[in-house]
């Protein structure tokens, strides 16, 4: 494991001891409700009880408003559209405020802790595989899953956003809850390592399969080959002597 | 640079990338290491051959005659006559009758081509699932309808035939209101949970593309498309049928159970899938 | 040495005439050669291979170093392949080589035909040797669909369990045909250990006897000639086999298998450590099959859901985008030689070439038919253009669905446009009438 990502996990294990207690008390915390009304509630109604525009997010829960806002995907760019990673619209700490927020407003799953130490790597690619790869790819690098729904690839996302994409379910992705709780560290330790893993052959090609392979055996390969013949097989000045 | 000498070069490089290959090989091997090495020593071969043969060797263009291919015609009849003494041909019927004892032994023997598999009986038409068989997860473990959250899907199995390829169901949770099918087949789904075989009727791929929110199950092979909430009728793609619901109701232990197997063939067509087989 | 032999064999007289063959000098004689070079590559790095394969669906524990697989239970396929990849010295570069060679393999047998066909080269007395390399592409993608399926990792076994799905869609005889060529009801144990055979065995002796009879052929028929100055359709014109021919064939089987070497190193293909052993209740996205297969997997895309059944008997939809259609371009490939003759009533010899330009129909037709296999090919990957293209799944099939009429008739149309007045001016220059189009003298040359 990276220091960089051991770093993050247990920034988020902390973070989520500080939010547990917070969670009983959230009334208390004037900040995320403002936040809230300002920036949410025209969507997810006043109370998260959902609006035309926006679903409830009554029983999101802490895991699902940290993952949402944390990469980016909420407030949501333009209606319609898949939400998308990019840069959080909200500092850390406002962050950490309307999580606290939204996990006071029901019963949704709280942020999960991700400890990658004793994570069994071999049980977390046989669970990927069955439950991930479908849409994610084999090798995380993500896929269209129809009606214009990308799985994004998961290689940026960090290990804590991974737990809670599990347990929330966000956009298209189902609910995975029937995994436990050490299987979803396996998991998130497998995905840790498919990205930081070489490509033990050369060039990994996106690492999608036989459609780049394809046009690489043939735009390259093949084209090669043919170019030689060419050199190879075209007259010379001396020829014509 | 003179050919001689380009040739020379190339030849030389060849010999020393192949002494790398040697040595990489012996120091424990390098993909990339070896495949550039020996990309090399074979590319200076084939350099060296190349420039020898385009600029060291004669170029004199030669013309061959081209004899005619077919003979003449008197030639083909008297080997036609060869090929057909009168000895054997007017024997018509002991010819016959020799064709007629090859053919037969030639059938003869190709019968034991049968051993290769068993006769498909009934094997397309059953599953392992049978009435009163718990639903468990790939772990074994039977479930609950409580256990499942809402737009969760979890593969199952009959309990005893975890992972059987054609027992393969997916159970999903969903809100029982949503769902718009015959009464007959809600009552199917206890609580909301909702199986089908996960086995697409196109190309036998398992359906292992759950789209939670639009309730459509998408075959990742050729991107069949399945609406949960209307006893999974295609909307999109290339199979015809939907996937197959499995009866489910609740034990007495509050466990969910299947009423029996798939009322229909699970996967892919075959001919007489609705006769009922035989 | 030769007079060891001759004194045995007797062939002095032979070998100088074999010696001096004439061999025309055009770099496009040099694209069959491509193929044969890469199937003795794939014979060379198949054979080390096959040394360390096992072909065993047995499940075996994984015990190597890859460490996300460890102790997972594995078939005894998979699990050797593993150890080709990650134990055994230059296993692994010697199994991207394969594998690449494959890709290759396929890939310049189709680029000779296109050279064989678009200058007439398969008309009598070559319409022999066109069947039998017609035959020798089926090998071909047989060959290769057989061996991607060895590994036993989830992206081959999905191949097998499509493979499997077509073949259950015959009428009447599909269920029977299914299991006597799995063994049993998808998935079975037997089926590696019988690809292995004919991956191994089987089709490569058909490929090896066949090509023989293609260079056999070639060789008392004698090479076909582009027309120009001193060429005739009795003479051939060229270099001597040796030492020209010779040396410049075998610099191209050095630099084909240099080629080929670089890429085996170089670029990683066939990961079958990231996809995981094969499971028949998972699978991976993107699924693809190896590119000379992804027509059939486009056309099976491509096609509407249409189960028919007609007195009580269905034809399932796979049927005609993994039966018929392909059965039937084959046929047409193969029988194209006679299917022309036809048209024509051309049935004269032929040793000049044409220019494509000379027969504009011919072109157009190839063009037509070369633009619908390559759709169907993109087709076979619809989800992964989805991506490059930013659309949806849907829209690219949609698209597809349509373009697979429309871009064949018109482009076929266009090339034969642009042919035949390719065709016009060069005949304007020569000073010729017009109207070269299907103008086809028995004897041909300037």
């Amino acid at each position: 494991m990276s220091s960089a990502v051991s770093r993050r996990v247990s920034l988020v294990v902390c973070l989520g001891a500080v939010l547990a207690p917070l969670s009983v008390s959230v009334a208390a915390e004037p900040d995320g409700r403002e936040l809230f009304i300002e920036s949410c509630a025209s969507c997810h109604g006043s109370e998260g009880q959902g609006t035309d525009a926006g679903p409830s997010i009554i029983d999101a829960g802490a895991a699902a408003a940290d993952f949402q806002l944390r990469t980016g995907r909420m407030p949501l760019a333009d209606d319609g559209a898949q939400a998308v990673r990019k840069p959080p619209a909200f500092s850390p700490d406002e962050i950490e405020a309307l999580t606290a927020f939204v996990a006071s407003l029901g019963e949704g799953p709280e942020i999960p802790t991700v400890d990658l130490d004793g994570a069994d790597l071999s049980d977390g690619q046989e669970l990927f595989v069955a439950n991930c790869a479908a849409c994610h790819g084999a090798t995380g690098s993500g896929g269209a899953v129809g009606a214009g729904a990308l799985a994004p690839s998961l290689s940026v996302a960090d290990p804590v956003e991974i737990a809670e994409a599990m347990l929330t379910g966000p956009g298209q992705m189902p609910v995975f809850t029937a995994i436990e709780s050490e299987d979803i560290q396996d998991i998130v330790a497998y995905v840790v390592h498919l990205r930081e893993q070489r490509a033990f052959g050369g060039a990994d090609l996106g690492g999608i399969g036989p459609v780049p392979e394809g046009f690489v055996g043939l735009g390259l390969g093949v084209a090669c080959l043919v170019a030689i013949s060419v050199l190879l097989g075209s007259k010379r000045k001396r020829d014509e002597a | 640079m003179k050919p001689e000498r380009v040739v020379a070069v190339a030849f030389a490089v060849s010999i020393m990338a192949s002494m790398g290959l040697v040595g990489v090989y012996v120091s424990g091997g390098q993909a990339q290491a070896e495949g550039a090495l020996l990309g090399t020593a074979l590319g200076g071969l084939g350099v060296g051959l190349a420039v020898w043969s385009v600029g060291l060797l004669p170029s004199r263009t030669r013309s061959e005659e081209r004899e005619p291919l077919s003979s003449d015609d008197a030639l083909v009849d008297r080997a036609e006559d060869d090929l057909h003494p009168s000895d054997i041909t007017r024997r018509k019927a002991l010819v016959r009758l020799m064709a007629g004892a090859g053919g037969t032994l030639a059938g003869a023997l190709a019968i034991p081509a049968l051993s290769l598999g068993p006769r498909p009986g009934q094997d397309l038409f059953t599953t392992p699932w049978t009435a009163g068989a718990r639903l468990v997860d790939p772990e074994g473990a039977p479930l609950r309808p409580g256990d499942l959250v809402l737009d969760s899907v979890t593969t199952v199995y009959p309990e005893g035939h975890v992972g059987s390829p054609d027992a393969q169901t997916l159970l999903i949770k969903v809100d029982v209101q949503d769902l718009e099918m015959p009464e007959d087949r809600i009552a199917w789904a206890p609580d909301g949970c909702i199986g089908y075989s996960k086995i697409c009727t196109h190309a036998g791929c398992p359906v292992g593309l759950y789209r939670a929110k639009a309730h459509e199950l998408l075959c990742p092979c050729h991107q069949s498309t399945f609406d949960v909430l209307r006893g999974c009728s295609v909307t999109f793609g290339p199979a015809d049928r939907p996937l197959p619901q499995l009866p489910i109701s609740v034990d007495e232990e509050g466990f969910l159970i299947a009423l029996g197997d798939f009322t229909e063939p699970v996967g892919p067509g075959f001919w007489n899938m609705t006769g009922g087989g035989g | 040495m030769l007079r060891w032999l001759d004194g045995r064999l007797g062939i002095a007289g032979l070998a100088r005439k074999s010696l001096k063959k004439v061999f025309p000098d055009h770099w496009s004689f040099l694209l069959g050669e491509l193929a044969l070079f890469s199937f003795i590559i794939l014979l060379a790095t198949g054979v080390f291979l096959t040394l360390f394969y096992r072909p065993d669906a047995q499940l075996v524990t994984y015990r190597g170093p890859y460490a996300p697989l460890q102790g997972q239970e594995v078939s005894a396929a998979y699990e050797s392949v593993l150890r080709i990849s990650f134990e055994v010295r230059s296993g692994l570069v010697m199994r991207q080589i394969h594998h690449w060679a494959a890709l290759v393999f396929v890939g310049s047998i189709v680029v000779h035909m296109m050279r064989v066909f678009f200058t007439g080269a398969f008309r009598r007395p070559r319409d022999v040797n066109w069947v039998v390399g017609v035959v020798l592409l089926l090998l071909g993608i047989g060959a290769g669909f057989t061996g991607y399926s060895l590994p036993d990792d989830l992206l081959s076994g999905t191949g097998l369990r499509i493979a499997y799905s077509v073949l259950i869609s015959v009428p009447l005889l599909g269920p029977h045909l299914a299991f006597l060529a799995f063994g049993g009801e998808f998935p079975t144990e037997g089926i590696i250990s019988r690809l292995f055979v004919m991956h191994v065995m089987l089709i490569p002796a058909l490929i090896i006897g066949l090509v023989s009879v293609h260079l056999a052929i070639l060789w008392r028929q004698k090479h076909t000639q582009y027309k120009g100055a001193g060429r005739t359709e009795g003479n051939v014109v060229g270099k001597a086999f040796w030492p020209q021919q010779v040396m410049k064939s075998a610099a191209l089987l050095a630099l084909t298998a240099a080629v080929l070497a670089f890429m085996g190193g170089l670029l990683q293909i066939n990961p079958i450590w990231d996809f995981g052993p094969f499971d028949a209740t998972t699978v991976s996205a993107p699924s693809q099959p190896d590119w000379y297969v992804g027509w059939l997997e486009g056309a099976l895309r491509l096609f509407p859901p249409l189960d028919l059944t007609l007195f009580g008997i269905t034809i399932p939809s796979p049927f005609w985008p993994g039966v018929v259609m392909p059965g039937l371009a084959f046929t047409v490939m193969g029988a194209w030689p006679w299917i022309e003759r036809r048209v024509t009533r051309d049935e004269a010899e032929h040793h000049l070439l044409d220019d494509p330009t000379d027969v504009p129909i011919r072109v157009g037709i190839g063009v037509a038919g070369l633009i619908f296999f390559g759709l169907l090919t993109l087709a076979g990957g619809n989800d992964v253009l989805a991506i490059m293209f930013n659309a949806s799944v849907e829209q690219i099939t949609n698209v597809l669905r349509i373009a697979i009429f429309v871009l064949p008739a018109s482009g076929g149309w266009l090339a034969y446009r642009i042919a035949a007045s390719l065709g016009n001016n060069k005949s304007n220059l020569l000073g010729r009438k017009r109207g070269v189009k299907l103008r086809r003298g028995p004897t041909g040359g300037f």
